[in-house]
């Protein structure tokens, strides 16, 4: 139950994915990180199947390194992109890989972008977008508060309300989100957001049990 | 001597030599003349013609200058064949660029690409090289305008003005008395491409049919390819020819105004 | 490892084999990291045709003691504590209460003991014997090959 959420803010992408790494119903690791630098500005965060996930992202990551030391400059956010869809779509029809992608960047030409690309290879550019079950939850809050002047402070309160929602009303839990920030300067690593940065008024803060649920059994 | 080693490509002679490509240079050499300059805000290629029968229906063709992408175009000096060929290759590694990536080529990438192939040519397979010189222009976010010129055996290099064909030697070094480093606008760079040509070519008056020119620069923030129509080029001959007559009438008047040195 | 018997051994001997010759060529031991990536990128070219396999891969190398997580989906975890098979959930339960990162030896193998007897014990296609091992800095060390028969009334025993 993977989660992978971002977006585009006034001159940086946000970029947040869960942690977890499990098989079927056993829980490996909840640090897992999902995100995969790809150049000095651009990253993606790529969530899906087992073993696709490392395959295909080093494969693009590596790739996109040969590109630069052939040529001494990266690619562009976008030529970054459409390679990756390319390569997506070529082995769809052959070993196709499972795999849902989100790819921030920040270049000195074209600016900031996110884009959004699935396993089937349908990529598009987005101010906000979200994969995993998560996103038919938190899709309607990004349409609701989501500004393309956002600030980095606004961000981490946005991403917050999506995490508040999620714990509400989501079935499975996502105890800690990694979360990274991308702008003209570089890739940055901020502190992974926890549940209890985002517990509000509502819900059950820990070491208090709710009393108002615990009612005598009478027949 | 050499009657062993030049008929393959593949083969070193002992003197370290491969003569088909040295062949292929001397073919080039021969082929109609092209330049190229580099200017601050364009650059400029020049191309001979030598197609200039009056019953040729030259309608379809504009033969000696090529757009390969929105951003590059470049002119070709050496076998017509050939010239078809790697023009084609050209295009379609600018294309499959694109496919890839959604952007345009950058030019140095195009230019080994295309290297990358006329070096194989000279290696590979009892296969003659491609009789082609060719001069790039173009216009990249990594390098902004930038000119190339490669040779048969994939060597290739940027210039800020050089020449392919018949005399180019003669066109380098005349090309690198005359221009002036960051100071040449594209009119600069049109006005010597012109006197340079008529120099070289041995021909009394330059004429628009005997030349053909393309010009890209950039507009709006997109790159523009042009390629001048015989109106543009002839007055640009006539301007120079205006030029030089002005320049002869002063030589005269100077001649005529110190009598001594003239008759010294 | 757990899962196809014939999977695990074959992929046991070619991962073994690639490690040796890893070393007559580097004249230096392959790394756990190196090691696990090895296994996962050959087990990720059969992936959908069949395999069935869970591995932990340990060792001690320039970095330290290293413990990776591969399976047949081509995936492959590093952590400090892992268990696979059908029986990990059960390992899991006793592993999580009494483990710690800074675990003495002593308890870290009866802890490992315990968790595998009790998932031998729930898990019905788990069972037989408890291999012991020890990786420490100069290799590994068996430490002992336990009937669970007799793992069952020791531990009985001590919870009287």
């Amino acid at each position: 139950m993977e989660f992978l959420i971002g977006f585009e803010g006034k001159d940086f992408v946000f970029l947040a994915s869960d942690t977890s790494a499990a098989r079927s119903i056993v829980m490996f690791k909840q640090d897992q990180d999902k995100m995969t630098p790809l150049g000095k500005n651009t990253m993606m965060a790529m969530c899906g199947e087992a073993g696709d996930v490392a395959q295909f992202s080093e494969y693009i990551q590596k790739n996109l390194q040969l590109y630069k030391i052939r040529n001494g400059y990266e690619l562009s956010t976008k030529g970054m992109m459409n390679f990756t869809r390319k390569q997506l779509a070529e082995a769809l029809r052959k070993n196709p890989y499972h795999v849902h992608t989100l790819m921030a960047g920040c270049d000195s030409t074209d600016g900031c972008s996110l884009y959004y690309l699935d396993y089937l290879s349908s990529s598009v550019k987005v101010p906000f977008a979200a994969h995993g079950y998560g996103a038919y939850f938190v899709l309607s809050l990004l349409d609701r508060w989501h500004k393309p002047d956002l600030t980095k402070d606004e961000a981490m309160i946005l991403l917050k309300k999506c995490m508040a929602e999620l714990k509400k009303r989501f079935i499975v839990t996502l105890p800690a989100m990694m979360v990274r920030i991308v702008d003209k300067n570089g890739i940055h690593t901020m502190p992974p957001l926890l549940e209890k940065d985002y517990v509000t008024m509502d819900t059950v803060q820990d070491g208090e049990p709710d009393r108002s649920i615990v009612r005598p059994l009478i027949l | 001597m050499s009657r062993r080693y030049d008929s393959r490509t593949t083969i070193f002679s002992p003197e370290g030599r491969l003569y088909q490509v040295e062949y292929a240079m001397e073919a080039i050499g021969h082929a109609g003349t092209c330049l190229g300059i580099l200017a601050n805000d364009g650059i400029v290629l020049a191309a001979e013609k030598r197609n200039v029968h009056k019953l040729l229906d030259d309608v379809f063709l504009s033969d000696k200058i090529y757009t390969l992408d929105d951003n590059i175009a470049c002119s070709v000096a050496g076998i017509t064949s050939d010239a078809n060929v790697l023009v084609a290759d050209l295009r379609r590694i600018a294309q499959r660029f694109k496919l890839s990536y959604q952007e345009s080529i950058p030019v140095e990438q195009l230019v080994t690409n295309l290297c990358d192939i006329k070096q194989a040519y000279t290696q590979f397979g009892g296969l003659r090289p491609f009789g082609i010189s060719v001069l790039y222009m173009g216009w990249d976010k990594h390098y902004g305008f930038q000119l190339y010129m490669s040779d048969p055996s994939g060597n290739y290099g940027g210039w800020k003005g050089t020449c392919i064909g018949n005399n180019s030697q003669a066109a380098i070094s005349m090309l690198k008395q005359e221009y002036k480093e960051d100071e040449t606008n594209l009119n600069d760079a049109l006005k010597l491409a012109i006197k340079v040509l008529s120099k070289t070519l041995d021909t009394t008056k330059l004429t628009s049919e005997r030349v053909e020119m393309a010009t890209l620069t950039r507009q709006d923030d997109r790159t523009v390819i042009t390629i001048l129509n015989s109106a543009t080029l002839t007055k640009l001959c006539n301007e120079y020819e205006e030029e030089k007559a002005r320049l002869e009438a002063e030589k005269k008047a100077k001649e005529k105004a110190t009598p001594s040195k003239a008759k010294k | 490892m757990a899962g196809g018997a014939a999977d695990c051994s074959f992929w046991e001997r070619v991962l073994a084999k690639h490690c040796r010759v890893y070393e007559l060529r580097n004249k230096e031991r392959i790394s756990v990291a190196a090691a696990s990536k090895l296994l996962a990128n050959m087990v990720y070219g059969y992936k959908g045709m069949g395999l069935s396999m869970g591995t932990m891969i340990c060792g001690w190398d320039k970095r330290g003691p290293g413990l990776y997580y591969v399976d047949s989906d081509g995936q492959r975890l590093d952590g400090n504590m892992f268990a696979v098979g059908s029986g990990a959930t059960y390992a899991y339960g006793v592993l999580d209460a009494g483990y710690s990162y800074d675990l003495p030896i002593e308890r870290a193998l009866a802890l490992g003991q315990q968790a595998i007897y009790h998932a031998t014990h729930r898990d019905a296609y788990s069972g037989g014997n408890v291999n012991l091992y020890h990786m420490k800095e100069t290799g590994w060390e068996h430490i002992g090959w336990t009937d669970v028969l007799k793992l069952h009334y020791q531990y009985k025993n001590e919870k009287k």
